[in-house]
């Protein structure tokens, strides 16, 4: 068997696995007789629920295995102030990606925010090592191409949870390949093509880790469920990154007449 | 040491920067039309006193979850809450498992948010401004201030009018409400027993027991740093 035969081989015993996990990863929809519980699932919006369930938990063993340990490890031998370095300057190489997204957006003022801090931060702050671009007015802010998308109303589409990157539904997805493009550390060829984008990528896991050992144990302890605890504050947290941290007082559900006795169920009351 | 003392000439000129600055953007945004300052003393109050009881060294775990109960006994509007973290499944539990549900979810609350709210002992909460829903609602937006530097956390909490006075019906920590937090996880336990409300009170049930074992980080006391 020659190489080539041989890979395509594997790739389509790959695929053949993947597709009879995905099929047998459905979740089921309820009957259309009940309106309330189809109206639940398209909200829940998880058709593929028991394939995220199981990769979000390879994902909390590989958690337990590597990345919370070498978070834990990280937090406890490197001082606060290098860790504090470290943060700045990974969020200082986000810059190029982060200006282009506020560009797409037409936010020229949070752009202008963006190019001030790359400028200020790169110079004075050596090299992104430091933050003094926060204490002049141009405190730090995210953006992505999924936001940009949503700003564009694109839908976020059916959850996806994957080994790895963690949630990342459709439109989300589509937008971190896309800023991949975006971002000129993919271009950089250092000791193979993909040594810079991978160290970045791995430096910046664990030092988000790091800093979310305490919270994320709390989440997980003081959860029924922390699949759908996680599910909801992934969604959550991504409208109000969308929203650019504005609460909206007009998406709010209605609950001005809930209660266990008078009212029908909020997912039963006619929406349009 | 040359090193600090090359930070601080460095930084003499940033801080004439930081003054410049300040002066033009220090003036504050005009508060908006429909605010409520009555909605805003009451979360000031209200959010005082959940501070007190979390940061008080005094208190044992028991002690911090009893008076932590009665703040939000007679503050929060627990029986709405309760009925809206069941979803669709509001109309699914008996009267016997509805009452059973309410005892324990008011337990379970109290235990989640002594623990969750541990790391806020000692800090401060500034009301930034507030806006009327409606006629019959209200929304504060405050921000959590720390002493270690960390960066602030935003806070806006979601009133009833009730009786002439506030009930706090949910509350969002930086883009998260908590109240469709817990829901999700309520009714996705259901969904997954078939239907079943039983399951609901079994986790319930569990998570209560694990805090009451000690399985929770729980006191003030007990958060170094």
């Amino acid at each position: 068997m020659t190489v080539v035969a041989r890979i395509a081989n594997a790739g389509a015993k790959t695929a053949c696995i993947v597709l009879a996990v995905a099929l047998a990863g459905c979740a089921t929809r309820p009957d259309a007789s009940n309106p309330a519980a189809v109206k639940a699932f398209e909200e829940t919006n998880d058709p593929i629920e028991p394939l995220n369930r199981y990769f979000f938990e390879l994902n909390r063993f590989l958690d337990i295995i590597i990345l919370k340990p070498v978070a834990t490890w990280y937090q406890g031998v490197v001082p606060d102030p290098a860790r504090n370095s470290v943060r700045h300057f990974m969020d200082n190489l986000d810059s190029p990606v982060i200006l282009a997204n506020d560009s797409l957006q037409g936010e020229w003022g949070r752009a202008g925010v963006t190019a001030s801090r790359f400028g200020i931060n790169t110079t004075i702050g050596v090299l992104g090592l430091f933050d003094p671009a926060t204490g002049m007015g141009y405190p730090q802010h995210d953006e992505d191409f999924g936001q940009t998308l949503a700003t564009w109303d694109t839908p976020e589409g059916p959850y996806l949870f994957l080994p790895i990157l963690g949630p990342k539904p459709p439109r989300d997805l589509a937008g971190y390949a896309v800023d991949q493009f975006f971002d000129p550390l993919t271009y950089i060829y250092w000791n193979g093509p993909y040594t810079v984008p991978v160290a970045r990528f791995v430096v910046n896991g664990v030092d988000i880790r790091s800093r979310n050992l305490k919270t994320l144990d709390q989440i997980e302890r003081t959860s029924v469920d922390y699949y759908a605890t996680v599910r909801s504050l992934y969604r959550q947290m991504r409208v109000n990154e969308i929203a650019n941290g504005n609460v909206s007082s007009e998406k709010l559900p209605d609950i001005e007449n809930l209660n266990f006795d008078t009212n029908e169920p909020q997912a039963v009351a006619p929406t349009k | 040491m040359s090193r600090l003392n090359f930070m601080r000439s460095a930084f003499a000129p940033v801080a004439f920067c930081v003054a410049l600055l300040a002066s033009t953007v220090g003036s504050l945004p005009a508060q908006a039309a429909n605010a409520d300052p009555a909605a805003e003393a009451w979360v000031s109050n209200v959010s005082q006193q959940a501070i007190k009881i979390i940061s008080d060294k005094s208190l044992d775990r028991t002690g911090r979850e009893a008076q932590f109960a009665a703040l939000l006994g007679t503050n929060a509007d627990m029986q709405r809450i309760a009925a809206f973290c069941l979803g669709q499944f509001l109309r699914t539990p008996t009267p016997d498992q509805k009452n059973e549900y309410i005892k324990l979810f008011d337990n379970f609350v109290v235990k989640v948010y002594v623990t969750r709210l541990s790391d806020y002992h000692d800090e401060k909460l500034v009301i930034t401004g507030s806006q009327l829903k409606g006629d019959t609602q209200a929304l504060v937006q405050s921000q959590i201030n720390f002493t270690n530097g960390r960066e602030p956390v935003k806070v806006t909490w979601w009133l009833l009018k009730k009786d002439g006075g506030y009930k706090l019906f949910d509350v969002n920590v930086v883009g998260v409400w908590l109240a469709q937090e817990q829901r999700s996880a309520f009714t996705s336990v259901i969904n997954n027993h078939g239907g079943d409300f039983t399951a609901l009170l079994d986790h319930l049930k569990q998570q209560i027991a694990d805090a009451e074992n000690g399985k929770l980080p729980t006191t003030a006391a007990t958060t170094a740093q």
